[in-house]
């Protein structure tokens, strides 16, 4: 069951970061990206490192994604060609 | 040509990279470094040496002591840099050009936001104040009491979360996790044994129980309030537009 559910979550993982690189509307890679960290919180939890789970979940998933959004609202929303 | 040299030093990277992957212990090989003498060893005495209940705080706060006050050193560089290249707000009420729009907070945002804030602040407090005997800890909490703070001021605005959260507020919190790191580990110092000991000879069981518990708590709460306000405050800087500041001057 719980192998099940952390080779569901890795192929989330690998599908998430190779979508968070492709997409050209940056808003949207962030928050894909933000998935990532969130899927990435689940894992370390499924490996038992709880310490490190609250981390990615805050840091990760919450910190970095404003800091991202705070600096498209200044710059560019599109990644040129 | 470019393609091609990018390409090559790619290749010689993944070439040195799976070389070292090869040499590498197996994974959860039975008689590998970390399983014959650093894990038992952290597990065995881990509760004497470090002096905290949990073997994750012991580790990060006294057996990597060191690394971790680089890292408060590494959050407050990035404050700095960010302050170098941004500048700090000129006046107690900064905007940002999200409080310039017409465009009103809905009621639904403002009201949700206004039941979970003082449920995030608490889990913050208690991740912070409970880091020691349990999983979490100054970085963790420091950072959801930033992001409450951050969600503060995106429902309510800037002019509104730069008003509670004053410049004059913050300056002094920003390197409160540096200089309580430094202020604990210059105890042990003191009474005559290594930088960052928190079990301190001399005392009976009791006080030096209740002292321990009491520099780890100043510890994590140093590092909890720093990143968090440091957290904020580049945020704050990154937000702030000049030109609507200047606008509302002119009101």
């Amino acid at each position: 069951m719980s192998t099940a559910l952390s080779v569901i979550l890795l192929l989330f993982l690998v599908t998430t970061a190779a979508v968070a690189i492709k997409l050209k509307d940056l808003l949207a890679a962030v928050i894909v990206f933000s998935a990532y960290s969130l899927m990435m919180a689940i894992l370390w939890t499924q490996l038992r490192a709880p310490d490190l789970a609250l981390t990615e979940a805050a840091v990760g998933a919450g910190i970095t994604t404003v800091l991202f959004v705070v600096t498209i609202f200044k710059t560019a929303r599109r990644e040129d060609d | 040509m470019k393609k091609a040299l990018v390409l090559m030093a790619l290749a010689l990277i993944a070439v040195v990279f799976i070389y070292a992957i090869g040499k590498m212990p197996p994974m959860n090989g039975k008689d590998t470094p970390d399983k014959t003498h650093v894990v038992p060893r952290y597990l065995e005495k881990g509760e004497e040496e470090a002096g905290a209940r949990n073997i994750i705080t012991g580790i990060i706060l006294n057996y990597r002591g060191y690394d971790t006050m680089g890292e408060t050193t590494v959050i407050f560089s990035a404050l700095a840099a960010v302050i170098a290249l941004l500048d700090r707000e000129k006046r107690r009420r900064s905007r940002s050009s999200v409080d310039a729009s017409k465009v009103e907070t809905s009621t639904v945002v403002r009201t949700v936001a206004r039941f979970v804030l003082p449920v995030v602040v608490l889990f913050a407090v208690y991740t912070i104040l409970h880091g020691e005997p349990s999983a979490g800890g100054g970085f963790q909490g420091g950072a959801i009491i930033g992001a409450s703070i951050i969600i503060f001021a995106l429902v309510w605005g800037l002019p509104e979360a730069t008003d509670r959260m004053p410049l004059g507020a913050r300056l002094p919190l920003e390197s409160s996790a540096m200089l309580a790191f430094l202020a604990m580990g210059v105890i042990g110092l003191a009474y005559g044994v290594h930088f960052l000991t928190f079990i301190l000879p001399g005392l009976s069981a009791g006080v030096a129980e209740t002292v321990r518990s009491l520099m780890l708590t100043v510890i994590e709460a140093g590092i909890g309030v720093g990143g968090g306000i440091i957290f904020v405050s580049i945020v704050f800087a990154m937000m702030r537009e000049d030109r609507y500041e200047l606008q509302q001057d002119r009101k």
